[in-house]
């Protein structure tokens, strides 16, 4: 490279970095507007925990592949007891806990085991022989990596992480090249299943959720408040927004969570259909570098990997936005790099932090990233 | 699981490897491409939603900020502007025994424990009946209309089975005033009053935003309220009514009927008595004796009847006298309570309520004549008036006999409501014209055209007369000074099974001021009076009803922006000189 610009800084992804970087301050701004023009307590927290978070991704992007693939079980097995622990906790402290205390820190293994997962799987279908993939062998070590977290996550109870393993991990497998009959019956199996668990699985606030989803005009004061203020948010924005701190939804605190969960209805209303088109686009283009490292990848560990990654970071957007408009049951999951909240960066800047890995795997064979270089 | 892949290269040999191999890739980047398009079929489904919510509007709801910022119901407001019913925010006390969810004692410490400490937030709750519904164990409300700070307090008590839901109710912060003229409202539905007249315009989101001004003037309502009962309790009386009316829009600027009850807190035993009390003709606090109950209101029809003959021109001379004796009729006798000597002129016929000169004007006026000037003055219908509860009047029908004709004249033989004779009273003394009662505020200007009963002139003397009755005669002790009132007693047996009650009256004081202008007509009515010290033991009206109305004008006169002036005064020079006054 022959540029003025140092090789360790060029050569980091930037296809990837620019919208990553764009969303985050426009996610500030938004911040900024739905605490009432002021930067605490949202905006500053989100733009620190975006610094935090892209050292721990650089860091991440260091390591070597040798080193993720010998972590791959005993971190899998690190998190999965970390769960227990909190099922532990939650049941001596004599409720439902979702997060563990150590010290100043608090931990919530299940953001942890979504990039988990997906790093056991991809492991594990690495060493599985290709012949293999078409055998119960192939199914039923990774049903049980999936299913082990995915109920320990039900019994917190957090039926959206729970979802997003679950997704993630499929798609994981989808890649693998599982036969593509074992999916189609999976689902058929689904669309039976659902409303049995429907009646026996989900607790009366869930039920409610999903119901309400279905027709929230049903009951626009109660469970349907959220979506039906989130789509007047939405619809008052119009084509270019009522404009930077004017939104009355959420300021007038009409919209619930107006900084997190809600976030996007938050910026509709301000910054209208361009806004959308903007935060959508920031996603495609981040989504798509993600899908691209995934494709280049040199074997099937790293692409499972990155694949794994991207799925989890497409979870979290697209039931978000579904959400917000309706179209998904009302499940708690935030908007990547906009919402408020320090887990759901942490673990959407990991699952970056994998993909810059591998991305890092694909270009240099031996360099390092930028701090190994 | 090394182990299988080293089982299966040793089975297979490394060329078929390498060819799985290059499959597994094949397939992989296959099913990545499948991948791409879900996810961007997600990103369009979006941006779809977004245009179309945009292009459509988002779903229209009730919680849109401008029906959030509306009252639940419009408020009304008297004539000045001042609250007469409004909306707040309440809380009730619900019973949830289910509410621990735990399958145990739905309350924390024992019922009775708790009855004492909801006992102590509110004074009149029944703490033995309060500990036995909460050791029913069946959900209910203990209480309704709870102030924030009792809420606040009954949450400190630390019984998840006390909830505490948010209401929105109607509050009258007058209390029981105008209770009959507003009614109350029951689970967001207008009962009895204007409440139930204005319903649909109160509950209207494009109207409930701005409060609904009616007639009454709250002072002047309190005023008519506070003189009422004094001399209701001071005489025993049964109950009592009145109404303030303007006599040249019909506004009813109060309305009152005593006992009423407090629509902030409906009793049962407001809307409802028992049988036995049925029969003896007693009626439910809810019911307006002014709008919805007849009387025969005896002497108070007698300026009616002149004005009626004065009109037609069969009194011309007033200085006339005519036969005081009892007459004869029919096979009865109509007397004058007492003895007020052989003969009388119409003057003193009023002044000292003669039921034998009044039969005998009214006889000379003839049936026909008598039966359209009351029809003209609205007594054979329903009263007009926007309330729903109107009494119809005991109309003699359309034949009147000698005999009918001549009670007529004395208020007997006929019943209508208070408000009728308040109707009736303001054609009287306005110049001549009726004109309905509304509990609508009438702008200047607007007020309706009404019909002329009488000519301008017997108008006039009539405005002489009630004054001279008020100066002279039976109304004395309701002239107030300055005030310039003019009024007619009356006291009228009440009928019942075994015919007329000579110790059951009604007395009825209908009464204008100023009389050399007249503004308003005031109608006090006491039913079942009794004779106590206080009217020195006599129960006619005389000396029950028309001291209410003395007591009452000075308070209201200056609300009502009439001055006392002792220098003003009809001219009743010229009638003065007819009166003699041996007569007691």
């Amino acid at each position: 490279m022959s540029s003025i610009i140092p090789s360790p800084i060029a050569r980091q992804p930037w296809a990837m970095l620019t919208p990553l970087i764009l969303l985050t301050f426009f996610g500030a701004a938004v911040l900024y507007s739905a605490a009432g023009g002021k930067f605490s307590p949202f905006a500053d927290t989100h733009l620190l925990r975006f610094a935090i978070t892209m050292v721990m991704a650089l860091i991440i992007a260091s390591m070597p592949r040798d080193f993720v693939k010998l972590m791959a079980y005993p971190g899998y097995i690190i998190v999965l007891l970390l769960l227990v622990a909190v099922e532990a906790a939650g049941s001596l402290g004599g409720g439902s806990q979702r997060w563990l205390e150590v010290g100043p820190i608090r931990i919530q293994p299940s953001e942890l085991m979504k990039p988990a997962v997906a790093l056991a799987l991809a492991r594990f279908y690495d060493t599985l022989p290709t012949g293999m993939i078409g055998s119960w062998r192939a199914l039923l070590p990774a049903g049980v990596i999936i299913a082990l977290p995915v109920l320990l996550v039900l019994m917190q109870p957090d039926l959206g992480t729970a979802l997003a393993i679950l997704f993630s991990g499929a798609v994981v497998m989808f890649l693998a090249g599982l036969p593509m009959s074992w999916f189609l019956s999976a689902g058929a199996l689904g669309a039976v299943a659902v409303p049995l668990a429907y009646s026996f699985a989900l607790k009366p606030y869930q039920q409610r959720r999903v119901t309400t989803f279905l027709d929230p005009e049903s009951d626009p004061l109660g469970s349907g408040y959220h979506i039906t203020q989130s789509k007047i948010a939405i619809g008052s924005g119009g084509f270019s927004g009522k404009g930077f701190n004017e939104g009355s939804q959420s300021h007038l605190q009409y919209l619930p969570e107006p900084h997190t969960d809600f976030v996007f209805a938050t910026m509709a209303e301000e910054w209208g259909f361009l806004g959308g088109l903007f935060v959508i686009v920031c996603f495609g283009l981040i989504l798509a570098w993600g899908l691209s490292v995934a494709r280049n990848a040199q074997n099937r560990f790293d692409r499972l990997l990155a694949a794994g990654m991207v799925a989890t970071m497409f979870f979290y957007i697209a039931i978000n936005l579904m959400m917000v408009m309706g179209m998904a049951p009302v499940v708690g999951i935030p908007l990547p790099f906009m919402s408020h909240g320090g887990s759901s960066m942490l673990t959407n800047m990991m699952c970056l932090g994998v993909l810059m890995m591998v991305y890092r795997w694909n270009t240099q064979r031996h360099g390092g990233g930028l701090l190994s270089s | 699981m090394n182990a299988y892949a080293i089982d299966s290269m040793v089975a297979a040999g490394p060329l078929r490897v390498a060819n799985k191999r290059l499959e597994a890739l094949l397939v992989a980047r296959m099913r990545a491409l499948l991948l791409m398009p879900a996810f961007g079929l997600v990103a369009v489904v979006a941006l779809m939603r977004i245009a179309s919510f945009g292009v459509l509007g988002a779903p229209d709801t009730p919680m849109s900020m401008e029906q959030r910022l509306l009252p639940p119901r419009g408020e009304i407001t008297d004539r000045n502007g001042l609250p007469l019913a409004r909306n707040y925010d309440a809380f009730a006390l619900w019973y949830n025994p289910t509410a621990m969810k735990d399958g145990g004692s739905p309350l924390v410490h024992r019922p009775e424990e708790v009855a004492a400490k909801l006992a102590a937030i509110f004074p009149e709750l029944d703490q033995a009946d309060v500990a036995a519904r909460l050791a029913s164990g069946r959900a209910q409300y203990l209480r309704r209309r709870l102030l924030p700070e009792e809420a606040n307090r009954v949450f400190d008590i630390g019984e998840p089975a006390l909830e505490l839901p948010a209401e929105k109710d109607r509050f009258y912060p007058q209390g029981s005033m105008a209770a009959h003229v507003l009614g109350y409202v029951k689970d967001g539905v207008g009962h009895l009053g204007m409440e139930s007249v204005l319903n649909d315009r109160l509950t209207d989101s494009s109207l409930r935003g701005e409060p609904t001004a009616i007639a009454l003037d709250l002072r002047v309502q309190g005023a008519l309220e506070d003189e009422l009962n004094k001399g209701m309790l001071s005489v025993n009386a049964r109950g009592a009514a009145g109404v303030v009316l303007d006599v040249d829009t019909g506004e009813v600027i109060a309305m009152a009927s005593l006992p009423a009850f407090d629509p902030n807190d409906i009793k049962t035993s407001d809307l409802m008595i028992s049988d036995a009390e049925a029969k003896l003709g007693r009626t439910p606090r809810v019911f307006n004796s002014v709008t919805n109950q007849v009387y025969e209101l005896g002497s108070t029809f007698k300026p009616l009847t002149v004005a009626a003959a004065i009109d037609a021109g069969i009194v011309r001379d007033l200085s006339l006298r005519y036969d005081a004796k009892p007459v004869k009729v029919a096979g009865r006798t109509l007397a004058d309570s007492h003895n007020l000597g052989d003969t009388l002129n119409v003057p003193e016929a009023l002044i000292h309520s003669s039921n034998t000169v009044t039969a005998r004007v009214a006889d000379k006026l003839g049936p026909e004549r008598l039966r359209d000037t009351m029809r003209a003055l609205g007594l054979a219908e329903r009263p007009y008036i926007e309330l729903p509860a109107r009494g119809a009047p005991i109309w003699p029908g359309e034949k009147w006999s000698r005999v009918t004709t001549m009670t007529v004249s004395y208020g007997h033989g006929i019943a209508v409501t208070p408000l009728h004779l308040a109707s009736a009273y303001a054609a009287l003394v306005n110049g001549g014209v009726w004109r309905p009662a509304t509990l609508y505020k009438v702008e200047p200007g607007k007020e309706p055209a009404g019909r002329r009963v009488f000519k301008e002139d017997t108008s006039a003397r009539m405005r002489q007369l009630l004054r001279m009755i008020a100066v002279y005669g039976t109304g004395q002790s309701a002239d107030a000074p300055g005030y310039r009132v003019g009024g007619k007693t009356g006291s009228a047996e009440k009928p019942s099974a075994g015919g007329y009650r000579k110790k059951l009256l009604v007395s009825t004081f209908a009464a204008a001021f100023p009389m050399d202008n007249p503004r308003y007509v005031v109608v006090a009515m006491l039913d079942e009076p009794k004779g106590t010290t206080a009217s020195s033991f006599q129960r006619t009206a005389a000396w029950n009803a028309a001291p209410i109305v003395g007591k009452l004008i000075p308070r209201i006169g200056p609300l009502l922006d009439v001055r006392p002036d002792l220098s003003r005064d009809i001219d009743i020079s010229d009638l003065r000189p007819l009166i003699r006054s041996d007569i007691k």
